[in-house]
Protein backbone atom coordinates (compact mmCIF):
# COMPACT_ATOMS: atom_id res chain seq x y z
CA UNK A 1 0.00 0.00 0.00
CA UNK A 2 2.83 2.37 0.98
CA UNK A 3 4.67 1.56 -2.22
CA UNK A 4 1.50 2.19 -4.21
CA UNK A 5 0.94 5.55 -2.52
CA UNK A 6 4.54 6.55 -3.14
CA UNK A 7 4.25 5.61 -6.78
CA UNK A 8 1.01 7.50 -7.12
CA UNK A 9 2.56 10.55 -5.44
CA UNK A 10 5.62 10.44 -7.71
CA UNK A 11 3.39 10.02 -10.72
CA UNK A 12 1.33 13.07 -9.78
CA UNK A 13 4.52 15.05 -9.17
CA UNK A 14 5.89 14.00 -12.54
CA UNK A 15 2.65 14.91 -14.20
CA UNK A 16 2.65 18.36 -12.61
CA UNK A 17 6.29 18.91 -13.55
CA UNK A 18 5.57 17.76 -17.06
CA UNK A 19 2.63 20.12 -17.29
CA UNK A 20 4.81 23.02 -16.10
CA UNK A 21 7.68 22.13 -18.39
CA UNK A 22 5.51 21.97 -21.46
CA UNK A 23 5.38 25.02 -23.71
CA UNK A 24 2.34 27.24 -23.49
CA UNK A 25 -0.58 24.96 -24.37
CA UNK A 26 -4.26 25.67 -24.36
CA UNK A 27 -5.18 22.84 -22.00
CA UNK A 28 -3.67 21.45 -18.80
CA UNK A 29 -2.51 17.86 -18.72
CA UNK A 30 -5.51 16.62 -16.77
CA UNK A 31 -8.00 18.23 -19.08
CA UNK A 32 -9.07 16.48 -22.20
CA UNK A 33 -8.24 13.04 -23.47
CA UNK A 34 -5.46 12.22 -21.02
CA UNK A 35 -7.99 12.06 -18.18
CA UNK A 36 -10.22 9.77 -20.21
CA UNK A 37 -7.34 7.40 -20.95
CA UNK A 38 -6.20 7.36 -17.32
CA UNK A 39 -9.75 6.72 -16.09
CA UNK A 40 -10.16 3.92 -18.61
CA UNK A 41 -6.87 2.34 -17.52
CA UNK A 42 -7.92 2.37 -13.84
CA UNK A 43 -11.36 1.00 -14.69
CA UNK A 44 -9.86 -1.76 -16.84
CA UNK A 45 -7.49 -2.75 -14.04
CA UNK A 46 -10.35 -3.04 -11.56
CA UNK A 47 -12.47 -4.93 -14.06
CA UNK A 48 -9.61 -7.35 -14.72
CA UNK A 49 -9.25 -8.10 -11.02
CA UNK A 50 -12.97 -8.58 -10.56
CA UNK A 51 -13.48 -10.74 -13.62
CA UNK A 52 -10.42 -12.81 -12.75
CA UNK A 53 -11.87 -13.55 -9.34
CA UNK A 54 -15.24 -14.44 -10.84
CA UNK A 55 -13.77 -16.76 -13.48
CA UNK A 56 -11.44 -18.40 -10.95
CA UNK A 57 -14.36 -19.19 -8.68
CA UNK A 58 -16.43 -20.49 -11.59
CA UNK A 59 -13.64 -22.76 -12.84
CA UNK A 60 -13.14 -24.09 -9.33
CA UNK A 61 -16.84 -24.77 -9.08
CA UNK A 62 -16.87 -26.63 -12.40
CA UNK A 63 -13.80 -28.65 -11.41
CA UNK A 64 -15.47 -29.75 -8.17
CA UNK A 65 -18.84 -30.48 -9.72
CA UNK A 66 -18.65 -30.91 -13.52
CA UNK A 67 -22.38 -31.68 -13.72
CA UNK A 68 -23.24 -28.13 -12.73
CA UNK A 69 -21.12 -26.71 -15.56
CA UNK A 70 -24.05 -25.38 -17.60
CA UNK A 71 -25.64 -23.42 -14.77
CA UNK A 72 -22.32 -22.08 -13.54
CA UNK A 73 -21.37 -20.94 -17.04
CA UNK A 74 -24.62 -19.05 -17.55
CA UNK A 75 -24.40 -17.36 -14.17
CA UNK A 76 -20.75 -16.52 -14.76
CA UNK A 77 -21.45 -14.89 -18.12
CA UNK A 78 -24.21 -12.76 -16.57
CA UNK A 79 -21.88 -11.77 -13.74
CA UNK A 80 -19.06 -10.95 -16.15
CA UNK A 81 -21.43 -8.81 -18.21
CA UNK A 82 -22.50 -6.89 -15.12
CA UNK A 83 -18.88 -6.32 -14.06
CA UNK A 84 -17.90 -5.30 -17.56
CA UNK A 85 -20.75 -2.79 -17.72
CA UNK A 86 -18.89 -0.59 -15.22
CA UNK A 87 -15.89 -0.30 -17.55
CA UNK A 88 -18.25 0.33 -20.44
CA UNK A 89 -19.67 3.34 -18.57
CA UNK A 90 -16.15 4.73 -18.30
CA UNK A 91 -15.57 3.99 -22.00
CA UNK A 92 -18.73 5.89 -22.91
CA UNK A 93 -17.60 8.78 -20.71
CA UNK A 94 -14.21 8.64 -22.45
CA UNK A 95 -15.95 8.84 -25.82
CA UNK A 96 -17.78 11.92 -24.58
CA UNK A 97 -14.52 13.75 -23.67
CA UNK A 98 -13.00 15.42 -26.66
CA UNK B 1 -17.13 10.74 -30.87
CA UNK B 2 -15.95 11.23 -34.41
CA UNK B 3 -18.47 10.41 -37.06
CA UNK B 4 -17.53 7.85 -39.69
CA UNK B 5 -20.23 7.07 -42.18
CA UNK B 6 -20.12 3.58 -43.62
CA UNK B 7 -18.95 3.15 -47.20
CA UNK B 8 -22.41 1.94 -48.14
CA UNK B 9 -23.94 5.25 -47.06
CA UNK B 10 -21.31 7.21 -48.99
CA UNK B 11 -21.79 5.07 -52.07
CA UNK B 12 -25.59 5.36 -51.91
CA UNK B 13 -25.22 9.14 -51.53
CA UNK B 14 -23.20 9.27 -54.74
CA UNK B 15 -25.45 6.91 -56.67
CA UNK B 16 -28.69 8.56 -55.59
CA UNK B 17 -27.19 12.06 -55.91
CA UNK B 18 -28.32 13.18 -52.45
CA UNK B 19 -27.48 16.73 -51.40
CA UNK B 20 -24.87 17.16 -48.67
CA UNK B 21 -25.10 19.91 -46.09
CA UNK B 22 -23.79 20.69 -42.60
CA UNK B 23 -25.76 19.47 -39.59
CA UNK B 24 -25.69 21.92 -36.68
CA UNK B 25 -23.78 20.59 -33.69
CA UNK B 26 -22.81 17.36 -35.40
CA UNK B 27 -19.44 16.13 -36.72
CA UNK B 28 -17.91 19.66 -36.65
CA UNK B 29 -20.21 20.90 -39.39
CA UNK B 30 -19.00 18.38 -41.97
CA UNK B 31 -21.26 18.29 -45.04
CA UNK B 32 -23.21 15.05 -44.88
CA UNK B 33 -26.17 13.67 -46.75
CA UNK B 34 -29.17 12.38 -44.85
CA UNK B 35 -28.00 8.78 -45.33
CA UNK B 36 -24.55 9.54 -43.98
CA UNK B 37 -26.00 11.42 -41.01
CA UNK B 38 -28.41 8.61 -40.09
CA UNK B 39 -25.98 5.86 -41.06
CA UNK B 40 -26.87 3.77 -37.99
CA UNK B 41 -30.54 3.64 -39.01
CA UNK B 42 -29.55 2.48 -42.50
CA UNK B 43 -27.46 -0.33 -41.04
CA UNK B 44 -30.07 -1.27 -38.43
CA UNK B 45 -32.77 -1.42 -41.11
CA UNK B 46 -30.49 -3.55 -43.25
CA UNK B 47 -29.88 -5.91 -40.33
CA UNK B 48 -33.61 -6.18 -39.68
CA UNK B 49 -34.24 -6.89 -43.37
CA UNK B 50 -31.51 -9.54 -43.34
CA UNK B 51 -32.99 -11.22 -40.26
CA UNK B 52 -36.41 -11.20 -41.93
CA UNK B 53 -34.96 -12.57 -45.16
CA UNK B 54 -33.22 -15.50 -43.49
CA UNK B 55 -36.15 -16.42 -41.26
CA UNK B 56 -38.53 -16.27 -44.23
CA UNK B 57 -36.14 -18.41 -46.25
CA UNK B 58 -36.10 -21.03 -43.49
CA UNK B 59 -39.87 -20.78 -42.96
CA UNK B 60 -40.65 -21.31 -46.65
CA UNK B 61 -38.33 -24.25 -47.08
CA UNK B 62 -39.06 -26.27 -43.91
CA UNK B 63 -38.17 -29.91 -44.45
CA UNK B 64 -38.34 -33.10 -42.45
CA UNK B 65 -34.66 -33.65 -43.08
CA UNK B 66 -33.21 -30.19 -42.36
CA UNK B 67 -30.72 -28.46 -44.61
CA UNK B 68 -27.76 -26.52 -43.17
CA UNK B 69 -29.64 -23.23 -42.68
CA UNK B 70 -32.61 -24.93 -41.06
CA UNK B 71 -30.27 -26.80 -38.73
CA UNK B 72 -28.66 -23.57 -37.58
CA UNK B 73 -32.03 -21.98 -36.92
CA UNK B 74 -33.32 -25.08 -35.14
CA UNK B 75 -30.31 -24.86 -32.87
CA UNK B 76 -30.98 -21.17 -32.18
CA UNK B 77 -34.68 -21.69 -31.45
CA UNK B 78 -33.93 -24.75 -29.32
CA UNK B 79 -31.32 -22.84 -27.29
CA UNK B 80 -33.67 -19.91 -26.75
CA UNK B 81 -36.49 -22.27 -25.68
CA UNK B 82 -34.22 -23.95 -23.19
CA UNK B 83 -33.05 -20.61 -21.81
CA UNK B 84 -36.63 -19.37 -21.40
CA UNK B 85 -37.71 -22.60 -19.73
CA UNK B 86 -34.87 -22.32 -17.24
CA UNK B 87 -35.75 -18.76 -16.28
CA UNK B 88 -39.51 -18.23 -16.63
CA UNK B 89 -41.50 -20.64 -14.51
CA UNK B 90 -44.89 -21.07 -16.21
CA UNK B 91 -45.76 -20.95 -19.92
CA UNK B 92 -42.74 -18.86 -20.83
CA UNK B 93 -42.97 -20.10 -24.43
CA UNK B 94 -45.35 -17.29 -25.35
CA UNK B 95 -42.45 -14.82 -25.03
CA UNK B 96 -40.27 -16.79 -27.45
CA UNK B 97 -41.20 -14.76 -30.58
CA UNK B 98 -40.26 -11.46 -28.96
CA UNK B 99 -37.03 -12.72 -27.42
CA UNK B 100 -36.04 -14.44 -30.65
CA UNK B 101 -36.68 -11.27 -32.63
CA UNK B 102 -34.53 -9.21 -30.28
CA UNK B 103 -31.77 -11.84 -30.42
CA UNK B 104 -31.71 -11.98 -34.24
CA UNK B 105 -31.83 -8.19 -34.60
CA UNK B 106 -28.95 -7.64 -32.18
CA UNK B 107 -26.94 -10.52 -33.65
CA UNK B 108 -27.12 -9.31 -37.26
CA UNK B 109 -26.38 -5.75 -36.15
CA UNK B 110 -23.30 -6.86 -34.21
CA UNK B 111 -21.93 -8.87 -37.08
CA UNK B 112 -22.19 -5.98 -39.53
CA UNK B 113 -18.89 -4.75 -38.12
CA UNK B 114 -17.13 -7.62 -39.88
CA UNK B 115 -18.53 -6.86 -43.33
CA UNK B 116 -16.58 -4.26 -45.30
CA UNK B 117 -18.58 -1.14 -46.30
CA UNK B 118 -21.02 -1.64 -43.41
CA UNK B 119 -20.81 -0.57 -39.80
CA UNK B 120 -22.64 -2.21 -36.90
CA UNK B 121 -25.91 -0.46 -36.14
CA UNK B 122 -25.41 -1.27 -32.46
CA UNK B 123 -22.24 0.85 -32.36
CA UNK B 124 -24.58 3.84 -32.12
CA UNK B 125 -26.33 4.44 -28.83
CA UNK B 126 -29.62 5.37 -30.50
CA UNK B 127 -30.14 1.86 -31.85
CA UNK B 128 -29.34 0.05 -28.59
CA UNK B 129 -31.40 2.57 -26.63
CA UNK B 130 -34.32 1.83 -28.93
CA UNK B 131 -33.95 -1.90 -28.37
CA UNK B 132 -33.64 -1.43 -24.60
CA UNK B 133 -36.73 0.82 -24.53
CA UNK B 134 -38.76 -1.74 -26.47
CA UNK B 135 -37.67 -4.43 -24.00
CA UNK B 136 -38.51 -2.13 -21.08
CA UNK B 137 -42.00 -1.44 -22.39
CA UNK B 138 -42.57 -5.10 -23.16
CA UNK B 139 -41.72 -6.51 -19.76
CA UNK B 140 -43.58 -3.81 -17.88
CA UNK B 141 -46.66 -4.38 -20.02
CA UNK B 142 -46.54 -8.13 -19.52
CA UNK B 143 -45.85 -7.73 -15.79
CA UNK B 144 -48.95 -5.59 -15.45
CA UNK B 145 -51.00 -7.94 -17.63
CA UNK B 146 -49.88 -11.00 -15.70
CA UNK B 147 -50.10 -9.66 -12.14
CA UNK B 148 -52.57 -6.80 -12.41
CA UNK B 149 -51.72 -3.09 -12.37
CA UNK B 150 -51.82 -2.54 -8.59
CA UNK B 151 -50.07 -5.75 -7.63
CA UNK B 152 -47.29 -5.20 -10.16
CA UNK B 153 -46.44 -1.71 -8.90
CA UNK B 154 -47.01 -2.72 -5.27
CA UNK B 155 -44.20 -5.25 -5.37
CA UNK B 156 -41.74 -2.39 -5.87
CA UNK B 157 -42.69 -1.16 -2.40
CA UNK B 158 -41.05 -4.13 -0.70
CA UNK B 159 -42.44 -6.47 1.95
CA UNK B 160 -42.37 -4.07 4.95
CA UNK B 161 -45.02 -1.39 4.71
CA UNK B 162 -43.31 1.33 6.77
CA UNK B 163 -40.18 1.06 4.63
CA UNK B 164 -42.12 1.54 1.41
CA UNK B 165 -41.63 5.36 1.17
CA UNK B 166 -37.90 4.63 1.06
CA UNK B 167 -38.05 1.49 -1.06
CA UNK B 168 -40.44 2.60 -3.75
CA UNK B 169 -38.40 5.53 -5.19
CA UNK B 170 -35.23 3.44 -5.02
CA UNK B 171 -36.82 0.52 -6.83
CA UNK B 172 -38.26 2.83 -9.50
CA UNK B 173 -34.81 4.38 -9.92
CA UNK B 174 -33.35 0.89 -10.27
CA UNK B 175 -36.00 0.02 -12.84
CA UNK B 176 -35.24 3.11 -14.91
CA UNK B 177 -31.47 2.68 -14.70
CA UNK B 178 -31.91 -0.77 -16.23
CA UNK B 179 -32.63 0.93 -19.55
CA UNK B 180 -29.31 2.77 -19.31
CA UNK B 181 -27.21 -0.24 -18.32
CA UNK B 182 -28.94 -2.56 -20.79
CA UNK B 183 -28.33 -0.23 -23.75
CA UNK B 184 -24.91 1.14 -22.79
CA UNK B 185 -23.43 -2.33 -22.30
CA UNK B 186 -24.20 -3.41 -25.83
CA UNK B 187 -23.30 -0.05 -27.36
CA UNK B 188 -19.99 0.25 -25.51
CA UNK B 189 -18.84 -3.26 -26.31
CA UNK B 190 -19.60 -3.12 -30.00
CA UNK B 191 -18.45 0.47 -30.51
CA UNK B 192 -15.21 -0.18 -28.61
CA UNK B 193 -14.47 -3.34 -30.53
CA UNK B 194 -15.20 -1.64 -33.85
CA UNK B 195 -12.98 1.31 -32.88
CA UNK B 196 -10.04 -0.93 -31.97
CA UNK B 197 -10.43 -2.91 -35.19
CA UNK B 198 -10.47 0.39 -37.08
CA UNK B 199 -7.27 1.56 -35.37
CA UNK B 200 -5.57 -1.75 -36.21
CA UNK B 201 -6.75 -1.34 -39.78
CA UNK B 202 -5.19 2.12 -39.84
CA UNK B 203 -1.85 0.70 -38.63
CA UNK B 204 -1.68 -2.01 -41.26
CA UNK B 205 -4.67 -3.07 -43.35
CA UNK B 206 -3.23 -6.48 -44.20
CA UNK B 207 -3.70 -9.35 -41.69
CA UNK B 208 -3.29 -7.17 -38.58
CA UNK B 209 -7.03 -6.52 -37.99
CA UNK B 210 -7.82 -10.22 -38.35
CA UNK B 211 -7.38 -11.23 -34.68
CA UNK B 212 -9.45 -8.25 -33.62
CA UNK B 213 -12.12 -9.17 -36.14
CA UNK B 214 -12.19 -12.69 -34.79
CA UNK B 215 -12.62 -11.23 -31.32
CA UNK B 216 -15.40 -9.11 -32.80
CA UNK B 217 -17.20 -12.24 -33.98
CA UNK B 218 -16.83 -13.75 -30.52
CA UNK B 219 -17.89 -10.57 -28.67
CA UNK B 220 -20.83 -10.12 -31.02
CA UNK B 221 -22.09 -13.57 -30.09
CA UNK B 222 -21.45 -13.11 -26.36
CA UNK B 223 -23.10 -9.69 -26.29
CA UNK B 224 -26.14 -11.03 -28.17
CA UNK B 225 -26.36 -13.81 -25.60
CA UNK B 226 -26.02 -11.37 -22.69
CA UNK B 227 -28.61 -8.95 -24.12
CA UNK B 228 -31.08 -11.78 -24.71
CA UNK B 229 -30.38 -13.37 -21.34
CA UNK B 230 -30.94 -10.09 -19.50
CA UNK B 231 -34.17 -9.54 -21.44
CA UNK B 232 -35.33 -12.98 -20.30
CA UNK B 233 -34.34 -12.32 -16.70
CA UNK B 234 -36.09 -8.92 -16.58
CA UNK B 235 -39.17 -10.51 -18.13
CA UNK B 236 -39.04 -13.36 -15.64
CA UNK B 237 -38.77 -10.90 -12.74
CA UNK B 238 -41.78 -8.98 -14.04
CA UNK B 239 -44.17 -11.83 -14.83
CA UNK B 240 -43.40 -14.37 -12.10
CA UNK B 241 -45.89 -14.57 -9.24
CA UNK B 242 -44.59 -14.69 -5.71
CA UNK B 243 -46.06 -17.73 -4.02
Amino acid sequence: MKKFLTTAFLFTLAAVAFAQGAPAVQKGLFEGQFTAHLALAIAAAGCGLGQGKAVAAAVEGVARNPQAAGNIRTTMIIGLALIEALVIYVLVAAFAIK
Amino acid sequence: MEHHASLLAKWLTQVLGLSQHAWPGFAHGMPLSVLERYDHLLNAALAALMAMFFTTLVRKGLQRIPGPLQQVFEGVVGGLKEMIDENIAHHGQRYLPFIGTIALFVFFNNLFGLIPALSPGTSNWNVTLGAALVVFGYYNFHGMREQGFVKYWAHFAGPIWWLSPLMFPLEILGLLSRILSHSLRLFGNIAGEHLVAGIFFGLMPLLLPLPMMFLGLFFGLIQTFVFTMLTTIYLSGAVSHEH
